[in-house]
């Protein structure tokens, strides 16, 4: 199945095509594929992040259907 | 969520009684009072919180909850608004106090509690908009994640990367989901050892205060 990425600020260079920008890349995955075993294939970092799909809230244990619209976005500090 | 796509005319009802003046009265109209009616939840009242809050009060926003735990110490005098005679009081105390100076009509709630994925929700519950000013990489993924999954036809602003000396023009504001509104270049980190600047603070602040005003009144692009 198709499912569109976008890696926010310092996960976009954990991109396979290693290209700098946050650029939506469409993905084939598996059907059924679970946030979390993407994460694990693109080797994020286990740092706090937050997750969306379809630009709603998505937990990591959510699986992903054809057409989605994944981003992962990880806060940088300083308030 | 008030809308103002059609500028409403309150001078007949004469309510407006406000310290600043806020009704527009050479145009007759008055574009403010979708702000007026609102109330937006500050979650954290440090370098970015107490200027957003200060901006939301001059802008006309009508009531605020103010929520931070911590006390008014020596080295935030450089970017937050707060002053000498404030050392070691509580901050959503002594803001409260700021912000009545410049407007004793608006309704503040201060909540001095350090929020937690268990006891966030009761607090900003109600609020028409919410805005994520913390420091803390962990603290605000918990806000935005909070908030996104349990109210998420509640727009929320959230601030990721205003640290160091880099460009203002750097900051910007993205509507990256559904309700949701990140302010920031994204990158800049305190834990990489970056200064914050009260200038580039502020910017960031600006841009977080405008983007709820703007929400407020009906404009939903960033």
């Amino acid at each position: 199945m198709k499912v569109d990425v976008a890696l926010f600020a310092s996960l976009a260079s954990f991109q396979p095509d290693g290209l700098s920008g946050r650029h939506t890349r469409e993905f084939d995955f598996p059907d059924g594929m679970l946030i979390s075993e993407v994460i694990a294939s693109l080797g994020l970092p286990d740092e706090p992040r937050v997750i969306f799909v379809n630009g709603r809230h998505a937990s990591e244990g959510a699986a992903l259907s054809a057409g989605d619209r994944l981003a992962i976005f990880p806060p940088v500090g300083g308030g | 969520m008030p809308r103002a796509e059609s500028p409403r005319d309150d001078r007949a009802t004469g309510r407006d009684d406000r310290a600043t003046g806020r009704d527009d009265r050479a145009t007759g109209r008055d574009d403010r009072a979708p702000l007026r009616s609102a109330t937006v939840a500050i979650i954290g009242c440090g370098g970015l919180g107490s200027s957003v809050a200060e901006m939301l009060v001059r802008s006309g926003v009508g009531a605020l909850v103010l929520i931070d735990f911590d006390r008014v110490e020596e080295d935030n005098l450089n970017r937050q608004l707060f002053f000498r005679d404030q050392l070691g009081r509580l901050k959503a105390e002594a803001l409260a106090e700021t912000l009545r100076r410049i407007d004793p009509s608006v309704h503040l709630d201060v909540v001095v509690e350090r929020v937690t994925a268990a006891n966030l929700l009761p607090y900003v519950f109600g609020c028409d908009v919410l805005v994520e000013a913390v420091d803390g990489v962990d603290d605000k993924a918990m806000i935005v994640n909070v908030c996104t999954s349990e109210l998420p036809e509640v727009p929320l602003v959230t601030v990721s990367g205003l640290a160091g000396s880099g460009s203002a023009n750097e900051i910007v504001t993205q509507h990256i989901a559904d309700n949701v509104y990140l302010v920031g270049d994204l990158a800049s980190d305190v834990r990489d050892g970056l200064p914050l600047y009260a200038s580039r603070v502020m910017v960031a602040a600006a841009h977080q205060a405008h983007v709820v005003v703007r929400v407020l009144l009906g404009l939903e692009h960033p």
